[in-house]
Formats: structure tokens, C-alpha cells, sequence
């Protein structure tokens, strides 16, 4: 009898084994069949290096949308990732103890705020902020960057955390006993025992930037032309999907897919770069 | 050094503080320098209606929107960013006009309800249903009859839109049963959904299908027999309507939005087309007189 359970049990265990890869596989078919045909069709080097957007004639080139997807996800590592490790190293060893608690519950609410929430507020309190200081519209790639560095601010939080904290803690006091500060402790005996999972929770970020959507599409102008500089609006590989999906047929809805197709393999490499630094560490 | 810092950190505070009060008093004057183009996405029934009334096409009729212009795709964050931007130029169906922006005259003539009807301001759609009157069914001649009707024009003008001023009483038919099906327009589709809903609720045995598939398409079902009613928001070319008999059901105005600090309050048709293709980049350009 028990035999019989375990093995109905397994198979249900299987089934929502199944389900998670199951739907990842149907994900890659679909984007993947819908896409690369149009991708052939328009021509793989015309639609990766070509500089015009315009399905009203059909003219469909993403590099514009490549750069800007890079741009922005480069400026949120510059925004979010020291003041997200340095959070990680507050919590660890600064925090006052009846501070840690609050600190935790008010990043992982941060993380759990939904992104046309974080939308919104940077549309009402970053885009005039800076369309005042910089005398420009407000949207642009800076905004966009500011937005995502604080997005990505608990993911990077979070792993640096958990990794700083299960670094031994004879590193620390080792270093201590030697006669080296606390900060000198930190960053020189700690640091470079979890820089993998520093480097993971960075890697994390990236990859939450490059594929936020509806935050960015209310920010960062979604000018389909290439960016002249930080200040000037640009269109993400994400936005240009979610801006046009609605009303494309024919060709144009295959070169939507297919940018999502380049924003997967955009995904994937970040995903592979992970599992590799992981690997390192093991 | 940490006292250097903070007070490093507090001159800078203090400069974006000053920075960000400094431009907000300029209420009274034309906005200056470079002008924020807002647009909606390519494909946008709006902006299609835009695009073509106030004429920012070329010779063979293909959108010719600046490149710089930003794009979004709803109406609200339109409003929000010509509300936050001094600089900013923008359009919006006058169903979703709000008190946080300015409509702009065009040629002179406000973007009001009753110059759309009049016909003096030219950046309005009307909302047509068409149909083939001898083949009419029971149920889509009443339907039909309902949308012309006091209460189906309440509804219209409750949603935003510029009502038919020749609204009779409505007169519900006996002894009809059957399904109405509408196809056409997206942007017509939504206002006709909440009418069909509130006449489902008196006819309870008629049912009604609603499809969007744009005027174009709404028009040739139309034509062929493959819908009852069709829905368009452009006026029906010749050769339509020599096969099809259409009702004007509602107008829909666009009105030019500027933030309400721009002290512009007219502007030409002209300037409109020229700042919407990128031919004028800067406020100082766009004042008329």
C-alpha cells in the first residue's frame, strides 16, 4: 500500500517537474518558430544592424533598440549595484539589531512592489526632477537607469546578503586579530571569499533590467532612433514589443517576435554566465 | 573628510532643490526651448485619426511622425507627461480630456463640442454605422434604431463623445429574436459594447457580437454580408456608399494638449503638422503671431 502512495506520489512529483520545463520548451518553440521566419525574411543582419524602425513601410531594424536595452541595463548596474552592496554590508555588520528586522521587511516589500507601481512613481517624481535639472523632457535613458538601478536594488541586496553572511566568520575575525579594521576586514578578507555570489546577485540585476517592461516604456521615451546621449529618449528591446504587439499582423508581428527572440538570447547568455560563475565556485 | 562629505552632499541637495523650483514660476509665457513631441504608437487608432486629419503624411500618404517624438501607448500616461512637461505637445481623443492639461485652438476655433459639430474644428472623426438597408434584420434595425435613440446618444455623450442632435424616441419593435453582429472600428468598439450592454438588458433574447477588426474591415464585412451592422470611424468612401447606407452615431473630436503653463493658446493648423514631422524643434518657432 505504502508502495503504491510512494509511487502515485512520485508520479504527481514528476507531473509539476514536467509542467515548469514543459512550459519553458513551448515558450522557446513559440518564440522561436514565430520569429526566425521572420527574422529570414527581413533579412538576420538587416534586422540586427539595421538602424529604422518603421513597420508602416516595412523597414525593421532593432540595432536602435539593442543599444538602448544595453544602455539603460548598464546604467542600472551603475545606479544600483554599489549602494546594493554596501546595503548588503550594512545589514550584515553595521545594522543596529532591532533595525535589521525593518530593513529586511522594507527590501523584500521593495521587491514586491509591481513594476507599473515603480512606473508611475518615476513618472510623476523622476521625470520632471530631471526634466528640470537637465532643462529636457525628462524622459531618456538616465531615467530609465535611476528607475531600474532602484528595481534591481533588493535582488542585488538579497544574494550579496545571503553570500557575505555565509562566508565563515573566522575570515572576519581572522582578520581582525591581525589588526586590520572593520572596513579593511570586510572588503579585503570577506569580499573576495563571496565575490562569486556578489557577482551572481549582479548578474541577477542585469538580467531583471534588461527584461523589465512596463516601467520602462513609461519613462524612457520609446524613441525608435539611436540614442545621441544619456538624456535623450531611447526604446528598449522590451518596450518596442509591448508598444506595437497590440496592432501588428503579418510581417511586422514576426519582427516583434522576432525581438523577442534577441531578448531571449539576451536572457540566455546572462543565464549561462550565472550558472558558469556558480560552477566556478563549486 | 566625513564633514566635507555631508556638506558636499547637502550643496548638492540644495542645487537640484533650487534647480527644480527655479523653472516653475514661468506660468504666463510661451514655453521655451526645445519642444517635448508626444505621440501614441504606430498603429493607434488615435494616432492614425491624428496623423491624417492634421495632415502629417507625405505625397503617398505614409506617417511621417518625427523620429524624436516620444512614444507611449496609453492615454493616461500621455496626460501625465504633458502635465509634468512644460515643453510638451500632445493629443488625446476629447473623450479623455482632463483639467490637468490645456486643448489648444486650432486656427483659431476651440476644441469644443460644439464646433466639432458645427464642422469648424477640423480634427474630428466621425463614428458611423453602416449597413445594407434592405437586408436589415428585425434585430439590427431595432438595435439600430436604440443606438439613434435618446438613451443610446446619452450613453455616447456620457462617454465622451459628441452626440447626434437628432435623437428620437426610442420604440422598441415586438417579436424579434436572433443575433446582431457588429464589426469595424476598435476605436467606435468600446462605446458601442456599453450601449449593447444596456440594450441586452431590455431585449434579453437578442444576442449581440461585437468584433473589432478595424473601419476597413468593418465596412467590407459589411459589404459582404458577413455582419449585420459595421462600425467606422472615417467617413465611407464613394464606392461604399453607393452599396451601403450609413448613420452618423457620434463624433469624436482630438484636441492638441500642451502643459497649462504654456501660455499658447492657438495654434495653427500649420504649426501643428510642422512640429508633429520635426520641421520645428523649439518653442521659439512655433508662435504664430
Amino acid at each position: 500500500m505504502t508502495r503504491v502512495k510512494e509511487s502515485v506520489m512520485k508520479c504527481i512529483f514528476a507531473l509539476c517537474a514536467l509542467m515548469s520545463i514543459g512550459a519553458v520548451i513551448a515558450i522557446c518553440v513559440f518564440i522561436f518558430a514565430n520569429g526566425i521566419p521572420a527574422i529570414r525574411e527581413i533579412g538576420v543582419w538587416q534586422f540586427l544592424s539595421g538602424r529604422v524602425w518603421k513597420p508602416s513601410v516595412n523597414i525593421y531594424g532593432i540595432f536602435p533598440m539593442i543599444i538602448a536595452s544595453l544602455y539603460v541595463t548598464a546604467g542600472a548596474i551603475i545606479v544600483g549595484v554599489a549602494p546594493g552592496v554596501l546595503t548588503a554590508v550594512f545589514l550584515l555588520k553595521y545594522c543596529p539589531a532591532r533595525l535589521r528586522k525593518p530593513m529586511h521587511t522594507a527590501i523584500n516589500l521593495l521587491a514586491g512592489i509591481p513594476s507599473i507601481v515603480y512606473g508611475f512613481f518615476a513618472l510623476m517624481v523622476i521625470v520632471p526632477l530631471i526634466g528640470e535639472v537637465f532643462y529636457t523632457g525628462g524622459k531618456g535613458i538616465l531615467t530609465a537607469s535611476l528607475l531600474l538601478g532602484i528595481m534591481i536594488l533588493p535582488t542585488i541586496i538579497n544574494t550579496a546578503y545571503s553570500f557575505l553572511k555565509a562566508v565563515p566568520d573566522m575570515y572576519f575575525e581572522g582578520s581582525l586579530a591581525l589588526g586590520a579594521t572593520r572596513e579593511r576586514s570586510i572588503f579585503f578578507a570577506m569580499f573576495p571569499a563571496a565575490s562569486s555570489g556578489v557577482l551572481s546577485g549582479i548578474i541577477l540585476g542585469v538580467g531583471r533590467a534588461i527584461g523589465e517592461t512596463m516601467a520602462v516604456v513609461m519613462v524612457a521615451g520609446n524613441q525608435a532612433v539611436m540614442p545621441g546621449s544619456v538624456l535623450s529618449g531611447a526604446r528598449t528591446l522590451t518596450a518596442n514589443i509591448v508598444l506595437e504587439m497590440s496592432y501588428a499582423a503579418g510581417l511586422h508581428r514576426g519582427a516583434l517576435v522576432g525581438t523577442a527572440v534577441v531578448l531571449f538570447v539576451f536572457i540566455l547568455i546572462i543565464n549561462l554566465c550565472f550558472s558558469a560563475i556558480k560552477q566556478k565556485k563549486a | 573628510m566625513k564633514k566635507f562629505i555631508s556638506v558636499l552632499t547637502v550643496t548638492v541637495l540644495m542645487a537640484v532643490l533650487f534647480c527644480s523650483c527655479g523653472g516653475k514660476y514661468t506660468a504666463g509665457s510661451t514655453a521655451r526651448g526645445e519642444i517635448t513631441v508626444v505621440s501614441r504608437e504606430e498603429g493607434s487608432g488615435t494616432r492614425d485619426a491624428f496623423v491624417e486629419l492634421a495632415q502629417i503624411v507625405d505625397e503617398d500618404e505614409n506617417d511621417i511622425t518625427y523620429d524624436g517624438a516620444e512614444i507611449t501607448n496609453s492615454t493616461s500616461v500621455m496626460l501625465t507627461t504633458v502635465k509634468g512637461n512644460k515643453r510638451a505637445i500632445g493629443y488625446v481623443s476629447l473623450g479623455s480630456m482632463s483639467d490637468d492639461v490645456k486643448a489648444l485652438s486650432i486656427d483659431g476655433t476651440e476644441a469644443t463640442a460644439e464646433n466639432i459639430k458645427s464642422g469648424s474644428y477640423k480634427i474630428a472623426r466621425p463614428f458611423n454605422v453602416c449597413y445594407k438597408e434592405d437586408t436589415l434584420s428585425g434585430a439590427a434595425e431595432d438595435f439600430l434604431s436604440f443606438v439613434m435613440s435618446e438613451e443610446g446618444q446619452a450613453i455616447i455623450e456620457k462617454e465622451g463623445y459628441i452626440k447626434n442632435d437628432t435623437a428620437a424616441e426610442y420604440e422598441p419593435m415586438d417579436n424579434i429574436g436572433g443575433k446582431v453582429v457588429i464589426a469595424g472600428s476598435t476605436s467606435v468598439a468600446p462605446v458601442m459594447e456599453i450601449i449593447a450592454d444596456e440594450y441586452k438588458s431590455k431585449h434579453k433574447d437578442i444576442t449581440i457580437e461585437i468584433q473589432q477588426t478595424g473601419s476597413s474591415a468593418g465596412i467590407s464585412s459589411a459589404i459582404e454580408g458577413v455582419c449585420d451592422l459595421g462600425m467606422s470611424s472615417r467617413d465611407l468612401k464613394e464606392d461604399e456608399s453607393v452599396k451601403l447606407k450609413s448613420d452618423k452615431l457620434a463624433m469624436d473630436g482630438i484636441a492638441v494638449i500642451v502643459n497649462k503653463s504654456n501660455a499658447l493658446t492657438d495654434i495653427s493648423s500649420e504649426t501643428v503638422r510642422k512640429i508633429f514631422s520635426g520641421e520645428i524643434t523649439d518653442w521659439s518657432q512655433a508662435e504664430d503671431k
